[in-house]
């Protein structure tokens, strides 16, 4: 019995394989962690010197000093933050309108935003570039923003979503004199909140970690996100005379992230499996 | 005056027709089952009085209103849904507040509606309660609930009983049928199970191919078949059907001769019946019974014998291969393999023209 449960009885070589697996992870996050506590002069010499103390928080606390830096992750939150709300209010709309509502052309419209997930960034990059440009949106929120709505993948996620909800709840609440609009808000958008959870998530991850939009769009590091920030400020012996600090700055960044992973591993690990659509 | 009244109704999808100028009255307060195979349009037809699919023509009118054109939630009526179609995020009370709370009906007279509808359907307890928290008889009666504190005109529900187990079923059964007298509405039930229109319905309508092909109470649809496809379909086990020719004859009734030879005297009047004219004769079980040799009107060797307590049915096969069911005691000795005599109570035969019209014995006389 216990050998066909998936937590119970795992062979000597597959937990071996797992504990190398997680080392070979965890090896580097540590490393980083532990260079990041310690003063740069300490590490000048030999990086070596991050096994031992003495430990200090005097690199945390140059970053917290740093004006720039808090405008920074404060920028990244208001981005990051607007793009996951953007995306998921555009795509929740879109999703019930494909999944549920008549309207001419709507088979081939759906086409036309399934294309849009064969497009890569990279393509349209340069032209966008001088459409912001035109419009004067470089260097301010919106034109961090806007690109990061314009992704098909959480049209066609919450579609399919809408979809897999059966039509009899929608008859039901027809019957029970509901309008569209309330169709939608009472009815069927509260049954999709796990998609939300799980779309918001990975929009809000993309978001964060994205570099090259924030470093083609804004350049005033009034504009900067904390990515294109932090890496603007190594200067070029960082790698040397600044070991500490920008390590330091590596775990200042990553911390959001792992937070949003905590609060929404359940939603992650489903997406992962593939089973986020019921 | 009629509570309900379909006009000619008709609908097609794409270019399947699949109802065709369909006429009914339903009386205020009845119960109407609307019965017959899968695929004859019995949800269609309930979908279309609900608003939920638009007919292609013909009219649907409530309560001396047309309502055809109105949206669902302003006809009156009320559905329940066959897998209950509860809002799943929302608690049973919020369930069933929903469609109250769109009409505009004030918060205390919501509140009042529910604890009544509540008390009566016995589900108090599970007010606070989401639909997945509950077993499947008990979101019935949530789905029940959510009509009923409507307090519609008209209540539809599309095989209500048939997601739930065997027990349970007769239970829901008898229980609908006391909720009804509870209820002021007239109330129009799907279902493909004959058990379940038989003891419900003040009238029964049988729909096959896209047609009406009989509406009359439980019993004058069993006694009088307007036709042999209802003949067979309502019923268990089905009504044989033999076929048979008129015999020349000056009698009021008319004789029939089996293809085997037989021959019945029945009390179907004969005017209008040619001479020699295909008919096939229709026996319910329990008007063919065994007999012993000599007061039978056929010899037939046994092929199954189906035991139910309290009466047997004995299916047995003739020698020109035409099955008939007779009804024996439940105690019967009867085997399979064994050769027995059938008695045919012609007095309660029917008999079915060739294009199916069903005549029936005279119960004038
Ligand atoms: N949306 C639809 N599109 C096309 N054909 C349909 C649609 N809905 C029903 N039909 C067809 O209409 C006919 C009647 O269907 P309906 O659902 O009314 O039958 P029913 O009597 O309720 O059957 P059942 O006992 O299986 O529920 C069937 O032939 C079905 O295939
Ligand atoms: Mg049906």
């Amino acid at each position: 019995m216990s050998a066909t449960s998936p937590r119970a009885g795992l062979s000597g070589p597959v937990l071996a394989l797992l504990l190398v697996g997680a080392a070979v992870m965890l090896t580097p996050m540590v490393w980083t962690l532990l260079l990041s506590v310690k003063s740069n002069a300490a590490l000048l010499g030999d990086s070596g010197a991050a096994l031992s103390p003495p430990y200090t928080l005097d690199n945390y606390r140059a970053i917290l000093a740093d004006r720039l830096t808090s405008r920074w992750l404060l920028n990244s939150l208001i981005v990051s933050l607007g793009t996951t709300a953007g995306v998921l209010v555009l795509s929740s709309l879109a999703g019930f309108a494909f999944a549920r509502l008549e309207f001419p052309f709507r088979r081939s419209l759906f086409l036309f935003v399934l294309l849009g997930l064969a497009i890569p960034e990279q393509a349209v990059i340069l032209p966008r570039h001088q459409l912001f440009a035109t419009l004067g949106l470089h260097n301010s929120y919106p034109g961090l923003i806007l690109p990061g709505l314009t992704g098909s993948f959480g049209v066609f996620f919450m579609t399919q979503y809408f979809r897999a909800i059966p039509r009899d709840l929608d008859e039901a609440a027809l019957l029970d004199g509901a309008s569209r609009l309330r169709l939608f808000w009472s009815v069927l958008l509260p049954l999709t909140i796990p998609a939300q959870a799980t779309l918001g998530v990975f929009t809000f991850l993309a978001s964060w970690n994205d570099y090259w939009w924030p470093l083609i769009s804004a350049t005033t590091s009034d504009y900067y996100t904390l990515t294109v920030g932090l890496a603007s400020a190594q200067m070029n012996y960082a790698q040397t005379s600044g070991l500490g600090f920008l390590m330091a700055q590596a775990v200042f960044a990553s911390v959001p992230i792992l937070i949003v992973y905590i609060v929404f591993q359940k939603q992650i690990v489903r997406a992962m499996a593939g089973t986020a659509v019921r | 005056m009629a509570s309900l009244a379909l006009k000619d109704v008709h609908k097609s999808y794409g270019d399947t027709l699949v109802l065709d100028r369909v006429s009914l009255e339903v009386a205020a307060r009845e119960l109407i089952a609307f019965l017959g195979p899968s695929g004859s349009g019995k949800s269609t037809l309930l979908r279309i009085i609900a608003g939920l699919e638009t007919a292609d023509g013909g009219e649907v009118w409530l309560e001396g209103r047309r309502i055809d054109a109105l949206p669902p939630g302003d006809r009156g009526v009320a559905m329940v849904f066959q897998h209950y179609a509860l809002y799943p995020h929302m608690t049973v009370r919020e369930n069933m507040a929903f469609g109250l709370r769109n009409a505009g009906v004030p918060k205390p007279e919501i509140d009042a509606r529910i604890a009544q509808a509540a008390h009566v359907l016995e589900i108090e307890a599970q007010l606070e309660k989401k639909p997945g928290q509950m077993s499947g008889g008990q979101r019935q009666r949530v789905a029940i609930g959510r009509a009923i504190v409507k307090q519609p005109k008209l209540f539809l529900l599309d095989e209500p009983l048939s997601n739930l187990d065997a027990a349970l079923r007769t239970r829901t059964r008898v229980e609908l049928a006391q909720l009804r007298q509870r209820v002021d509405a007239a109330l129009i039930m799907v279902t493909h199970d004959q058990a379940e229109a038989m003891t419900l319905a003040d009238r029964m309508v049988v729909l096959n191919e896209r047609r009406i092909q009989q509406v009359g109470t439980p019993m004058d649809i069993y006694a009088r078949p307007a036709n042999a496809f209802v003949a067979r379909f309502v019923g268990s086990p089905a009504m044989t059907l033999a076929p048979a020719t008129v015999m020349p004859g000056n009698d009021r009734f008319a004789r029939v001769r089996l293809a085997g030879g037989a021959e019945v005297m029945t009390r179907v009047p004969r005017n209008g019946l040619v001479d020699g004219a295909p008919v096939s004769l229709g026996l319910r079980p329990e008007h063919v019974s065994l007999a012993p040799a000599e007061a039978a009107t056929l010899q037939a060797e046994v092929i199954l014998v189906e035991r139910l307590g309290d009466r047997t049915f004995v299916y047995a096969c003739l020698a020109d291969g035409l099955e008939m069911i007779a009804q024996d005691i439940g105690s019967s000795a009867v085997r399979v393999g064994d050769r027995v005599g059938l008695r045919i109570d012609g007095d309660a035969a029917h008999l079915f023209e060739a294009d199916g019209t069903g005549r029936h014995a005279d119960a004038a006389t």
